[in-house]
């Protein structure tokens, strides 16, 4: 039945994991175990949510962008030269934002117009636009963003910053508009099944273009918030962070062959990743410890979902096949019931057997 | 117009760019002629090149390698480590190598066992070995930024010996790429490559030894990733845990660039390492005409979506030519 529950909801072994950290952190020192805390982990996890959900959405079309990295270094320069030639911020941000769905949307019709496969074509764009985050800053960093801009992420209403709150809004309209609009829905068929999507009159490669080209408004978004929070802008800006994107919605159950995931699964994944960053902080261990403790559990997580999927495949096929084996068991769906809360182990050995 | 079978392969084209490339270059900059100029530049990129003909063989296979990168850098450090530890500099090249090629086995083996895209796993390993990296030169005490350094000098030297009058990593690139060729296109082994990338599920009712073969494909991708990493560490005189930080991407570039198709089963060795040398000529050309090293970068990137966006548009009109002409011979009919 847990492994049933777990496989419907992927999203819950990462919170589970998240549940164990900070398990571990108040057995440390239990004053650290507080809503602050929390707060603390999720305004440092803002980027990578909002990365998050864009990957999620490309990932539900059978996709994946690597270039998201470069985009949010792309839209946090334009930002930041806009501001400092004496632009309104909102306006800075509109064309920062406006860059990044243009990003987005170029990949889009590279991937879905054009063929190239999803992960060649947004190699390029990684290297494109980098290109073009030096072309435009020169080659230096931008320095003396407007004290209005930065405030963005200072904390405010209820402890957290006006971003703060944005975000949440967004982790909440993205995972209800996946799960519940025509158009969500749609991404995950495309993903699923495209040619079996196009049949059923969705037009598959512009949902791909728009899935695309919403991730890349997102990676800008990201760009902008990263910007607002270091309070200047490097060229390195967003450099390695789609993997860090992919890897949290990978973790929270989004598959990268299509078709399958969460919004709030993704979440949960890039809160995890950014909690054990700031948790070996507060357990004073050393910064460096993060990568290989990220990759471990990383791995045990999906190697142990991959184990448990190939059992329930297993037990499946030995259902639909069983009548076929032994007569007796033909039209006893009673027997059938229970042989699905049978222990995975003797019906395998049982299959095993009879081959 | 008939053009020889030979000229229609994407490796004369590849060869073709190349020298057009080359004496472009030289046209606006005649030093880029000279011999040693041209041998000598290989030093910066050749490292890509030796990493990417063993991708090439994994990429064949369907499946592909992310944490080739981390690699680089473990196995820099791995050597760093063991060199400060008082270890022979040979030994603690060979204790570098031997765990860059545990890294791969143990890339296949969990592919294998999880059965889960390659993509993902090595993703996540990329994160371990690229963290155990960081952990290894973290409590070894050595600065993100400055690595470990004062090896024996012998080691140091050896990225800049000379070979037959050529450089030494540039040597070994060009018996690694005859030796590659040989392994995949006339061993019994490189034939199971492309059959498992073909089709993986015939391959394995066929009886092929597909986990020997995955981990041995594996197993030399991390190999010569740790390799790069040692010469990397020979040429820069130091080992640093991001060494690779930048080279896994480049050498995706090169295998695709080089006629690899990234969903497997078709691809060869000459295109690799001829796009390895076209993509690192393009940027070292690009610098010495004056353009910064970040904007060759994003060239080289350009270059990678045009020509991968030109055979795909090549390949849908051709496609689409064929049913035209299939289906005016049914009309005629």
């Amino acid at each position: 039945m847990i492994i049933r529950f777990l496989q419907r909801h992927r999203e819950a072994s990462v919170a589970l994991i998240i549940v164990f950290l900070f398990a571990i952190l108040g057995l440390v020192d239990h004053s650290y175990l507080s809503l602050d805390t929390m707060l603390l982990v999720y305004g440092n996890s803002l980027i990578l949510f909002v990365l998050a959900i864009g990957a999620t959405m490309v990932m539900a079309t059978h996709g994946l962008d690597v270039s998201v990295g470069s985009i949010m270094g792309l839209a946090a320069v334009v930002a930041g030269l806009l501001m400092n030639a004496g632009w309104g911020i909102p306006a800075s941000i509109g064309v920062a934002l406006l860059v990044g769905l243009l990003c987005g949307l170029f990949n889009g019709v590279l991937v879905s117009w054009l063929k190239v496969s999803a992960i060649v074509a947004t190699l390029g764009t990684l290297g494109l636009y980098r290109g073009f985050v030096h072309l435009l800053s020169g080659g230096s960093w931008i320095e003396g963003l407007p004290e209005g801009f930065k405030a963005l992420t200072k904390a405010g209403a209820l402890g957290l910053s006006p971003v703060a709150w944005l975000v949440l809004v967004l982790l909440i309209a993205a995972h209800l508009g996946l799960r519940y609009t025509a158009f969500g829905r749609s991404m995950f068929a495309v993903g699923d099944n495209r040619e079996g999507a196009r049949l059923i009159g969705i037009r598959v490669n512009e949902v791909q273009i728009v899935a695309y080209g919403l991730n890349g408004l997102l990676a800008a978004l990201a760009g902008v918030i990263f910007a607002s929070q270091i309070g200047f802008i490097p060229n390195t800006a967003g450099t390695g962070m789609e993997m860090r994107a992919i890897a949290s919605s990978v973790l929270g159950g989004v598959s990268l062959l299509g078709g399958t995931g969460t919004v709030l699964g993704a979440a949960l994944g890039a809160y995890f990743m950014t909690s054990i960053d700031s948790i070996l902080v507060l357990l004073r261990l050393e910064a460096y410890w993060n990568d290989i403790i990220a990759g471990a559990i990383l791995l045990v997580v999906l190697i142990t979902d991959g184990k448990i999927r190939e059992a329930v495949d297993r037990l499946l096929r030995y259902q639909k096949y069983r009548k076929f084996i032994d007569p007796q068991a033909a039209g006893q769906q009673g027997e059938l019931a229970k042989a699905a809360v049978r222990p995975l182990k003797t019906a395998l050995e049982t299959s095993e057997a009879r081959k | 117009m008939k053009l020889h079978p030979a000229l229609k392969r994407w490796e004369s084209v590849l060869a073709l760019l190349l020298i057009a490339e080359i004496l472009v270059f030289g046209a606006i900059n005649p030093v880029f002629l000279q011999p040693s100029m041209l041998l000598y530049a290989t030093s910066d990129f050749i490292h890509v090149g030796i990493t990417a003909l063993a991708l090439t063989l994994v990429i064949i296979t369907g499946g592909i390698d992310l944490s080739l990168g981390s690699v680089m850098g473990l196995s820099a450090i791995t050597l760093g480590i063991l060199w400060v530890g008082g270890v022979d500099i040979w030994m603690a090249a060979v204790a570098a190598l031997a765990v860059g090629t545990l890294g791969g086995v143990f890339n296949a083996v969990a592919i294998h066992l999880s059965k889960v895209n390659p993509l993902v796993i090595t993703l996540g390993t990329g994160f371990l070995f690229g963290g155990a990296a960081l952990v290894l030169s973290g409590l070894a005490g050595a600065t993100g930024y400055e690595g470990i350094s004062n090896f024996d000098p012998a080691f140091v030297n050896l990225a800049n010996l000379e070979v037959f009058g050529l450089p030494l990593p540039f040597a070994l690139f060009l018996v690694l790429t005859v030796g590659f060729m040989a392994l995949l296109h006339r061993t019994r082994f490189g034939r199971y490559v492309y059959l498992i990338g073909q089709n993986p599920r015939a391959a394995a009712y066929a009886g092929t030894p597909v986990f020997r073969t995955l981990v041995v494909a594996y197993a030399l991708t991390s190999l010569m990733a740790a390799l790069s990493g040692l010469i990397l560490a020979s040429y820069f005189g130091s080992a640093r845990s991001d060494f690779g930080s930048t080279a896994l991407m480049p050498a995706i570039t090169a295998v695709v660039l080089g006629g690899t198709s990234i969903y497997g089963g078709s691809g060869t060795i000459l295109g690799t390492a001829l796009a390895a040398l076209l993509v690192g000529y393009l940027q070292t050309g690009l610098q010495l005409v004056g353009v910064s090293s970040h904007v060759s970068s994003a060239l080289s990137g350009g270059l990678l979506v045009i020509v991968v966006a030109l055979r795909s548009l090549s390949e849908m009109g051709r496609v689409w030519f064929q049913h035209r002409r299939v289906l005016r011979n049914v009309a005629a009919e």
